[in-house]
């Protein structure tokens, strides 16, 4: 009896085989639709700043430094890939890539940044409003935020409210290729 | 229904001027408003009526000049009926009678609400520090309205929590904060005689991450299911699951019924991953580790289901307020087939090795023993209550989601030991691929997956929802509020309730037991620690320096 | 030759003992449908803790000495040993009761290393172990002594050849007692209850790191390879002396079978508690006197 059963957890065993995987030596590719990495595409990006105000993480930040350039920042260190970004672009912009190893000890390789050159009337962005039907994700949307690009925080401001102070840290910003340097 | 009508009348007659109101939300809620002085009265006639205690939610209105409110939860599972009983006082004076005296089991709920809130409770038998780091200051309660959220008091060095003397002739063995048995930290001090157990005292709540905080005051309603999912590394689904179904219970939403079978194969899909896993941490924990890899290889098939699904393997992001993001089709639907098919043929000669093996037996049979009366009287749930002969599930007493058109069974043998656990848990997994069978052939075709939401969330209303976690039944709280966000958000891991019963469980066991005793309950640490607001260092690190520590992690924070 | 057979004793332990803990978690990492390490990680493993930091966490003086006290005993031990029936300069002028004393004093300064820790897991795991070694010791005493009795000799070498000088009823029957002592003389699963690492960290070693724990690493790698080889040189004694070489491949040979079934067991069954095993070890010491009682009647 004793015996048996033990015999039988060792056949389960043999039959199974080795089943590790030389992992970081042979790819091992992730399924499709899998959540990894999300990717902007800055050509399709209208700069709408739906992504920016439904990151459960907030970790897309906007701001703009002038009156015709907005920039996006991603900042992947909080990213959780929960893949709402994608879901919530009108212009599918946004894809969820399947990469996945990203280790790194520059947190710059992670961090994706677009400068958009937007048209003068910044209100032209509310077209994304139209597109949410879904009334509680419309609630956000409050207008354009001036978020704090060098401690990645986020000052959920609308338009209305615009103060020029906040312009001012705009000047210490620096572009993401000068950063790498 | 006769039940909740029964129960109605039995309130008012009982309390006469103490019954200051109600809201009958649904067939399947009673609201209760009662006077402050008459909690321990109402408590006592819902028990005698055979209630079972879920949980206490502490709040703070912002608006009616309500003060704070104590919401106490009691759930009717033969009547599919749960009655939530609410009491206020006002904020000079927040002062209530303590129910642990005739409930243990509410004795968490209560030390939670004195230190997040501030509350007082009469005859409160231990009312020590439970969720707060020992050097946070006295006199801020991190869930008022009035303290924000990203709050960072100054960490002091000479604060320890005191632990209860051992009883005389007896050691302490300290278990944990880190620990191999315990896979996330929590203290347990053990006390023994030579090998022999005598007593425990537990001290945990060091992995808060004030979630619930943070959905108050930073979350919008569509952002929470995403924080809800990560309260949890095993059962995350639930989480978000029934945080979702609390909202749209609150709006009065109605989501498709083609989500709601979605959201069933999720959450069994995760019952079948999270028994396997706890099946090879049981074996890991009596030292057998071949039965560890082994369940974790034939889990791993799920987990790679589960990746192509919904494109990770554990935190799948499937749910939002008014239904799931990803699709379930024909294709997938066969994948999913196929792997149940192969998992149920695996774990069908695993048990056949493992189940009568006497090796097994000798380290789970008549250990951990508890009988019947203490669990009840524990309020015990999930597996650990129905391998003590009580037959409760959430799924079958309390409907939610699709599961009153599934036809399955709730296993539960009488035991009352670990070994009872292992078998309530392997039969369940039989059940759960039994379970996503019928969801994959029940499933309606069409029906959209999320539908819109056209009106904004009132605010102002409360509901409660259950699910039924692999460890148990877990209860969220939700009370709407202003600005798309809720205003009180509360979750009862399974773990919050059976992890009150443990001392009692090891009582007199052997050493060598305590780690598969504790593991019985399958401890989800971080779903019962999940409220407080700041992380905070350990007292106890001795090699690197606290506030390097902090400087480290508060840099990270900030500048990162 | 007999002060060279020292020394080959010495290499043969010293260089074989870590190979042999490389089978076990290969072959227990196979059972376990992994890869495992290589052969040779229990080497670099070694190496590792040698060339870390020895923190001394007491301040007591018995706890830097216990390693080094347990690591020199178990050397006495196998350099006095007649490897492949090869008697050396040792081997002669010592008998049983100095082999028997030896390996309890290696076993006792772990339970020393211990104490002195004033670890409370620790001092857990030395209860345990000392439990072990008063219910254990005994059956490897009767074992030497029924080959004593058998061949009415202390010396270890007439001893050690004296137990399968004939195959009588107290030869199998000490045979399975051995082979059911075995599991435990090489403290593995189900046995492997003074370690216990998910109940108390490793006992006995929680407080160790480094160099130290090196050498109570390689201590145990020994005595289990030679438990092992005491077992095949008295039980499985049926190659004829001859040429010394073939005699230490077939010994080296019946080692790693031993091995192999000792993985096998230990991957296969959980832990058991110290009082079940107490009273398996009861068991085993009743046989084994028996079967003492039965080589002095000469069956």
């Amino acid at each position: 009896m004793w015996l048996w059963n033990k015999l039988k957890q060792l056949a389960i065993s043999l039959r199974a085989g080795v089943v590790t995987l030389h992992y970081p030596f042979e790819p091992r590719p992730a399924p499709a639709g899998f959540r990894g990495q999300p990717v902007w595409d800055h050509t399709k990006c209208i700069g709408c700043a739906g992504c920016a105000n439904h990151c459960p993480a907030r970790t897309i930040f906007l701001r703009d430094i002038c009156q015709e350039v907005r920039i996006l920042l991603y900042d992947s260190a909080r990213c959780t890939y929960c893949g709402r970004c994608v879901d919530l672009c009108p212009e599918k912009a946004i894809t969820m890539s399947d990469k996945f190893e990203l280790a790194t000890d520059n947190r710059q390789d992670l961090t994706q940044a677009i400068e958009l050159f937007m048209m003068t009337c910044q209100r032209c962005g509310r077209c994304y409003d139209l597109e949410i039907k879904n009334y509680i994700d419309r609630l956000t949307l409050l207008g354009y935020r001036y978020d704090s690009l060098e401690v990645r925080k986020v000052i959920k401001k609308s338009t209305s409210e615009f103060q020029p102070e906040m312009l001012e840290k705009t000047a210490t910003y620096q572009r993401p290729e000068r950063l790498e340097k | 229904m006769a039940k909740k009508e029964e129960l109605r009348e039995l309130l008012k007659a009982e309390l006469k001027d103490d019954f200051i109101g109600e809201e009958l939300a649904g067939e399947r809620r009673l609201f209760v408003d009662v006077h402050n002085r008459a909690l321990v009265k109402t408590a006592e006639i819902l028990m005698k009526q055979g209630a079972r205690y879920q949980v206490g939610v502490g709040y703070e209105s912002r608006k009616g000049g309500r003060g704070l409110a104590l919401v106490h939860t009691f759930a009717f599972d033969n009547d599919a009926l749960i009655v939530i009983v609410r009491t206020f006082a006002p904020e000079d004076n927040p002062e209530f009678d303590s129910l642990t005296p005739i409930i243990p089991g509410a004795g968490w709920s209560e030390r939670e609400c004195i230190d997040l809130l501030g509350f007082r409770f009469k005859n409160h038998p231990g009312p020590k520090r439970l969720v707060l780091s020992d050097d946070w200051p006295e006199g801020i309660y991190p869930l008022r309205h009035d303290v924000p959220h990203d709050l960072m008091p100054p960490a002091t060095r000479d604060v320890v929590f005191r632990l209860e003397q051992p009883p005389p002739g007896t050691s302490i063995v300290p278990f944990g904060p880190f620990h191999s048995s315990l896979h996330e930290p929590a203290h347990f001090s053990v006390y023994v005689d030579g090998e022999n157990i005598k007593g425990c005292e537990y001290r945990g709540f060091m992995t808060h991450r004030g979630i619930e905080k943070l959905a108050q005051t930073e979350l919008t309603y569509n952002d929470v299911p995403f924080v809800a999912e990560r309260i949890c590394g095993i059962c995350g689904s639930v989480h978000s699951v029934n945080y979702a179904q609390a909202v749209e219970a609150a709006a009065g939403i109605k989501i498709s019924r083609r989500a709601e079978f979605i959201r069933v194969v999720m959450l069994e899909l995760e019952r079948l991953h999270s028994h396997l896993l706890w099946l090879g941490v049981a074996g890991h924990l009596i030292g057998f580790d071949t039965v560890f890899m082994q369940a974790w290889r034939i889990r791993e098939r799920i987990m790679w289901l589960a990746e192509r699904l919904t494109g990770n393997r554990k935190t799948y992001g499937m749910v939002i307020v008014g239904g799931v993001r990803r699709d379930i089709n024909k294709e997938k639907a066969e994948d999913i087939k196929q792997v149940l098919k192969e998992v149920e043929r695996e774990m069908l000669s695993l048990e056949k090795a493992i189940i009568n093996d006497k090796t097994i037996h000798k380290r789970t049979r008549g250990v951990g023993y508890l009988s019947k009366e203490d669990a009840l009287k524990w309020n015990l749930i999930g597996p650990v209550a129905r391998a003590r002969g009580i037959a409760i599930d959430a799924r079958k007493d309390h409907p939610y989601a699709a599961y009153d058109e599934l036809e399955f069974e709730v296993p539960v043998v009488d035991y009352g030991d670990v070994w009872g656990t292992l078998v309530v848990r392997v039969k369940e997994v039989y059940e759960a691929i039994n379970i996503i069978r019928q969801c994959l052939n029940k499933m309606p075709a069409d029906g959209p997956l999320a539908i819109d939401l056209d009106a904004p969330i009132p605010s102002g209303r409360q509901a409660l929802s259950v699910v039924e976690a692999p460890r148990g039944e877990a209860v969220h709280y939700v009370l709407t509020g202003e600005e798309n966000k809720p205003e009180r958000w509360r979750v009862r891991a399974p773990t919050y309730a059976n992890l009150q019963a443990v001392p009692e469980m090891l009582m007199n066991n052997k050493l060598a037991d305590f780690p598969i005793i504790v593991g019985s309950i399958d401890p989800c640490i971080s779903c019962t620690d999940r409220v407080v607001v700041i992380e905070i260092g350990l007292q106890k690190i001795k090699v690197m320096r606290k506030e390097e520590l902090e400087t480290i992690s508060r840099k990270m924070r900030f500048e990162g | 030759m007999k002060v060279a057979a020292i020394f080959i004793n010495l290499a043969y332990f010293l260089l074989l003992a870590p190979f042999l803990e490389g089978v076990m978690r290969k072959l227990t990492a196979r059972i376990q449908s992994r890869q495992g390490p290589p052969l040779y990680q229990p080497y670099l493993d070694l190496l590792k803790l040698l060339g870390k930091e020895n923190i001394v966490s007491s301040k007591n003086w018995a706890f830097r000495l216990a390693p080094l006290l347990a690591f020199s005993s178990m050397l006495a031990v196998v350099l006095l040993v007649p490897l492949a029936g090869a008697e050396n300069l040792l081997s002669h002028s010592s008998d049983l009761m100095t082999l028997i004393y030896l390996l309890t004093l290696s076993g006792f300064s772990i339970l020393v290393g211990a104490l002195a820790s004033g670890n409370p897991f620790a001092g857990v795991g030395a209860s345990r172990e000392m439990m072990t070694i008063i219910m254990l010791e005994p059956v490897l005493a009767m074992t030497l002594i029924l080959g004593a009795v058998k061949s009415e000799s202390f010396t270890i070498s007439s001893a050690l050849s004296g137990i399968g000088r004939n195959h009588g009823f107290s030869y199998f029957l000490m045979l399975v007692v051995y082979l059911l002592a075995l599991q435990a003389f090489v403290s593995r699963q189900p046995f492997d209850i003074p370690e216990a690492e998910v109940e108390i960290l490793e006992g006995p070693y929680v407080e160790y790191s480094g160099p130290n724990y090196a050498l109570f690493r390689y201590t145990l790698n020994i005595k289990r390879m030679f438990y092992a080889w005491l077992f095949v040189v008295s039980f499985l004694n049926f190659v004829p002396s001859g040429n010394f070489w073939l005699k230490l491949l077939l010994e080296t040979a019946g080692i790693l079978i031993l091995f192999v079934l000792i993985s096998v067991i230990g991957a296969t069954h959980p832990r058991f508690r110290i009082d079940q095993a107490i009273k398996y070890y009861t068991l085993l010491v009743v046989l084994s006197l028996i079967a003492i009682g039965l080589g002095v009647k000469g069956w």
